[in-house]
């Protein structure tokens, strides 16, 4: 039998499912179980899951609910990128894999494991809860119901966009700082964040802004637009966690912070030695090997697409660095050479 | 576990409201919300295209008398009329409360919330968030219950209720993370747990888990089921998986056609054309379908959706969640191309049987939403009311279940009770030597609503559906569960929805042939008019000795004489 879409006879392919497994009631370390299975074009990851479950291995086991890309369950890495399994392809999936005939299938990272592809969600629902992600309404109690606030097109546009978010975790599982610190606050978090704290109607603003700007918040995030570029809903997240440092240096009173005094000296840091420093920040973190290995990829990206770089924390010049540094130079010329072909 | 004032079986938008509103009422009481998916999932975030209430923003003439009347006609008079009353003068409060806590409406220009057409309304009156109302909605409650504080019991399913005699004692649920059986000693339990159209597998437009379970747990616990037979068909089901393209894309202005590419509604609902009620525009694509005007393929018979004159603008403003379906799902750009879709089916009328306050005929057990049949939407449900039944009577439930809980003593359940399920599940689902495979059964009870029971209905169709399910039970008690862990075995609980669905198929059968008549969404070739004499009533099902019984309920009157429905 064929996973299929069509009753018709189309053109099949033999797929090998590299499936990861754990069950903790049993097993010390996970490991991975291929199956293989012929697959016809149209068929998405999630439904060849359900095809393995059924017809092959009845014990693998994942979450799905909608099948339709709305509700966020099916969330997990395909060839080592998060996404939603009933969005996509097998097909296309496949035409980018690196193992001809093989698709790579894990749970979504820096969440607890509890079973082969599914992850804790707990501790995402636990940050929306400490940084107040619900719009406290300015309008007492007593007079709910009774007439509507009336919100502009403008005032509208500022949340819509973030509030497509459907909490796959997708870009949880990419961000880069959360893999080092899983007290992070997420960038899924950061979202929801800047959603609420845009909103006319809100009141904690102030009180939402105080806790994002401390230890393991808004300041933490190193800008590898990682968290953006897995959005299973492409939502501008960057533009979100831009938002709040933004207001969270217009805000008076929230200068006190230290993450805002690193960043304000940052600011002029930058205004010295021109915006790419920032790229030197993960050495702090993560050492120069991991940051060659995972983030020049991503400063390339950025650089490439012009994206400027607000500011992290400081960074004390380390060794290392003056290597780096003649990277980067090389790196803006490029950019510069980019900039005028572009213009002509 | 200390015994709960309030135990919510489900985390969609009528659980959630109930949780808001129980909290509201009374933030003394001991409450906790139990979903089998955390609630952000639940299937109200697939609603795509509003809620109705006649606020008024767009026409301005538009009143709430109107929107009565449009419902109880669209139900072809099986609604309760007081039932209709409260669910629409509700309306407009609910959706502004709604606004006040943070749902992102779109808006009109005069920066009011925004509303649109929608099928079987005689007024613009949908409001709505772009095609993301009910994710919006959903996002909004969970949101303002953890605000509240609610207790929430994540990845929990619900199993049976714990009865005693008359009263409800709780519920008894297992813990999906480790596979454990647990009790929930409660004064009250709300069912909120959603509707039962994935009964028709892959041509239904539902979730995997809308599968009846609180219908069937009650039913089991001997609370009567009303109006089973009532399965509303929606017109446009992607041609492939059977999933919904939103009543929104007509409202927005999108054709149906044929393959003579003829807008062929004008010969059904030649005033609403392709926004007539669902039940009828589903009845006449199908007609096009079976006269051998539909379109060919390997997946089937379908018909065109074309949006493309609408403008690549419009269709990516307002449509975006439509186009990302139909490109990952049918491979199709509406943009360029006109979408394939076909019937589906979508939205249970039918349910657990509650008076206009949710209450259930036993004590300290209440249901709303999806789930629950108050009736409001009596044969024939009108889209964007459903998303509005939800709230408005999840409110309610919540509220009533609030003010009476303290009523109620509260019981133990004993260990004895909970170790017994948990044994009974462990030797069921592994019987010795030959076992039935759940996905073929799962297969077969799809294929055979969607043959016997589907859109035109017959007696001896009818008949062979019965027998089928019936046999389908039979062998259910062979089947195996083919996954031996605890930690979230979704092999068995895929089992216990199909026990449910089983269950639950039994009683939409034997109403739909007991009803010797046509209305609303239940159509009988046989009887192809509406016969008031005989069927101007509810259909009661009860189970006893293993099956169903079935019994009758008179509508609720008052306010709208009976008239012939045309559009
Ligand atoms: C594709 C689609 C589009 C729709 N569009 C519209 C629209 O535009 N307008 C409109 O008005 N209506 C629409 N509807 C209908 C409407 O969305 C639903 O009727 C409504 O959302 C149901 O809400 P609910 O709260 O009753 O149930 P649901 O949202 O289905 O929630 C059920 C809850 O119960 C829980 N549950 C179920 N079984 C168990 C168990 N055994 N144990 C524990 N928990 C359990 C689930 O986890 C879930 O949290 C649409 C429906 C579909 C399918
Ligand atoms: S940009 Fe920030 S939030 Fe996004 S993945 Fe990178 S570190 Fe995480
Ligand atoms: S921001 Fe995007 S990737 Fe992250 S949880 Fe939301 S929808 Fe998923
Ligand atoms: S199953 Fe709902 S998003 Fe994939």
């Amino acid at each position: 039998m064929t996973v299929s879409t069509d009753q018709h006879n189309e053109a099949k392919r033999d797929v090998t499912f590299k499936v990861f497994r754990f069950n903790p009631q049993v097993d010390s370390k996970p490991y991975f179980d291929d199956y293989k299975i012929p697959v016809e074009r149209g068929v998405t990851v999630l439904r060849a899951l359900n095809y393995i479950k059924e017809h092959v291995d009845a014990s693998v086991s994942f979450r799905a609910f909608c099948q339709a890309g709305i509700c966020g369950s099916c969330g997990m890495r395909v060839n080592g990128i998060s996404m939603l399994a009933c969005t996509s392809q097998v097909w296309e999936v496949l035409a980018k894999s690196k193992e001809e005939g093989v698709i790579k299938v894990e749970p979504l990272r820096n969440l607890p494991l509890i079973k082969d592809l599914i992850v804790d969600m707990d501790p995402l629902v636990d940050k929306m809860k400490h940084y107040s992600n619900w719009v406290d309404s300015s309008m007492p109690e007593a007079e709910m119901g009774k007439k509507e606030f009336l919100v502009s097109e403008e005032e509208f546009l500022k949340y819509d966009k973030a509030t497509d978010c459907i909490l796959c975790a997708s870009c949880v599982s990419e961000c880069s700082i959360l893999r080092a610190n899983k007290e992070y606050v997420s960038p899924a978090v950061l979202l929801k964040s800047y959603r609420m704290n845009v909103d006319t109607r809100d009141s904690i603003h102030d009180l939402r802004l105080a806790e994002l700007v401390k230890d393991h918040g808004v300041w933490d995030c190193t800008h590898c637009y990682r968290c953006q570029e897995s959005c299973v809903k492409s939502i501008p997240i960057m533009d979100a966690i831009h938002g709040i440092r933004e207001d969270a240096l217009e805000s008076r009173g929230m200068k006190d912070t230290s993450g805002a005094k690193h960043a304000e000296a940052f600011m002029s840091d930058i205004e010295k030695k021109g915006k790419l420093v920032e790229a030197t920040l993960p050495f702090r973190t993560n050492g120069v090997l991991w940051t060659m290995q995972n983030l020049l990829p991503m400063a390339v990206k950025m650089i490439l697409k012009r994206r400027t770089p607000p500011p992290p924390p400081m960074v004390k010049p380390s060794k290392g660095i003056k290597e780096f540094r003649g990277e980067f130079r090389e790196m803006s010329e490029h950019v510069k050479q980019d900039h005028k072909s572009h213009k002509k | 576990m200390k015994p709960f004032d309030i135990v919510i079986v489900g985390g969609g938008g009528a659980g959630l409201y109930a949780a808001m509103e129980a909290m509201k009422t009374n933030p003394a009481l001991n409450i906790a919300v139990l979903s089998k998916v955390y609630p952000n999932r639940s299937h109200t975030s697939a609603a795509q295209g509003g809620a109705n209430a006649a606020l008024a923003n767009k026409a301005k003439d538009d009143t709430v008398e109107m929107h009565i009347f449009d419902t109880i006609k669209g139900s072809d008079y099986l609604a309760d009329q007081d039932a209709v009353e409260v669910l629409c003068s509700e309306a407009p409060k609910i959706i502004r409360e709604l606004e006040n806590i943070g749902t992102p409406w779109s808006r009109l220009e005069d920066n009011t919330i925004a509303q649109r057409p929608f099928g079987g309304a005689g007024r613009p009156r949908c409001c709505y968030c772009a095609d993301k109302t009910g994710h919006t909605i959903l996002q909004t409650l969970y949101e303002q219950c953890l605000k509240k504080g609610v207790i929430f019991f994540n990845e929990y399913f619900a199993l049976n209720l714990s009865v005693n005699g008359s009263r409800s004692k709780g519920l008894i649920a297992m813990n999906m993370k480790t596979g454990a059986v647990e009790a929930f000693p409660a004064r009250t339990v709300i069912f909120a747990t959603g509707g039962y159209a994935k009964m028709y597998w892959n041509r239904s437009s539902n979730a995997a888990g809308n599968t009846g379970d609180g219908q069937a747990i009650a039913y089991r616990a001997g609370i009567p089921l009303k109006d089973m037979e009532f399965v509303q068909f929606h017109p446009t089901g992607l041609r492939k998986s059977g999933l919904l393209v939103t009543e929104g894309a007509r409202g927005e202005g999108g054709y149906l056609l044929n393959k003579d590419g003829e807008r062929f509604m004008a010969r059904y609902a030649p005033e609403k054309m392709e926004l007539g009620p669902r039940d009828l525009v589903s009845r006449s694509l199908e007609t096009e379908i079976l006269q051998g005007r539909g379109f060919d393929s390997p997946a089937g018979k379908y018909i065109h959706l074309d949006l493309t004159h609408l403008g690549a603008d419009l269709i990516k403003s307002r449509l975006p969640q439509i186009r990302e379906m139909a490109m990952n799902f049918e491979g199709v750009d509406p943009i360029l191309e006109p979408i394939p879709v076909r019937p589906t089916a979508h939205y249970s009328m039918g349910g657990i049987d509650t008076d206009n306050y949710g209450r259930t005929v036993m004590e300290g057990v209440y249901a709303a939403g999806e789930s629950a049949c108050v009736s409001v939407h009596g044969a024939n449900r009108l889209g964007g009311n459903s998303l509005l039944d939800i709230l408005v009577f999840g409110r309610i439930a919540g509220h009533t279940a609030a003010l009476e809980a303290r009523k109620f003593e509260p019981s133990a359940i004993s260990e004895d009770e909970v170790k017994d399920q948990l044994a009974e599940l462990r030797s069921s689902m592994q019987p010795s030597g030959h076992y039935e495979r759940y996905g073929e059964l799962r297969e077969e009870l799809g294929q055979t609503m969607a043959l016997n029971v589907g859109i035109y209905r017959e007696a001896s169709l009818l008949k062979k559906g019965i027998a089928e399910v019936l046999e389908l039970k039979e062998r259910f008690k062979k089947v195996r569960v083919a996954d031996s862990s605890d930690v979230f075995n979704t092999n068995l609980l895929q089992v216990l929805e199909l026990k449910n669905m089983l269950d639950l198929a039994e009683t939409v059968a034997a109403g739909a042939l007991a009803r010797e008549e046509s209305r609303g969404s239940h159509t009988r070739t046989d009887f192809p008019t509406r016969d008031d004499e005989k069927w101007h009533k509810h259909t009661m099902s009860t189970l006893v000795d293993g099956n169903v019984k079935l019994g009758e309920k008179p509508v609720t009157m008052g306010r709208y004489e009976l008239q012939e429905r045309t559009y």
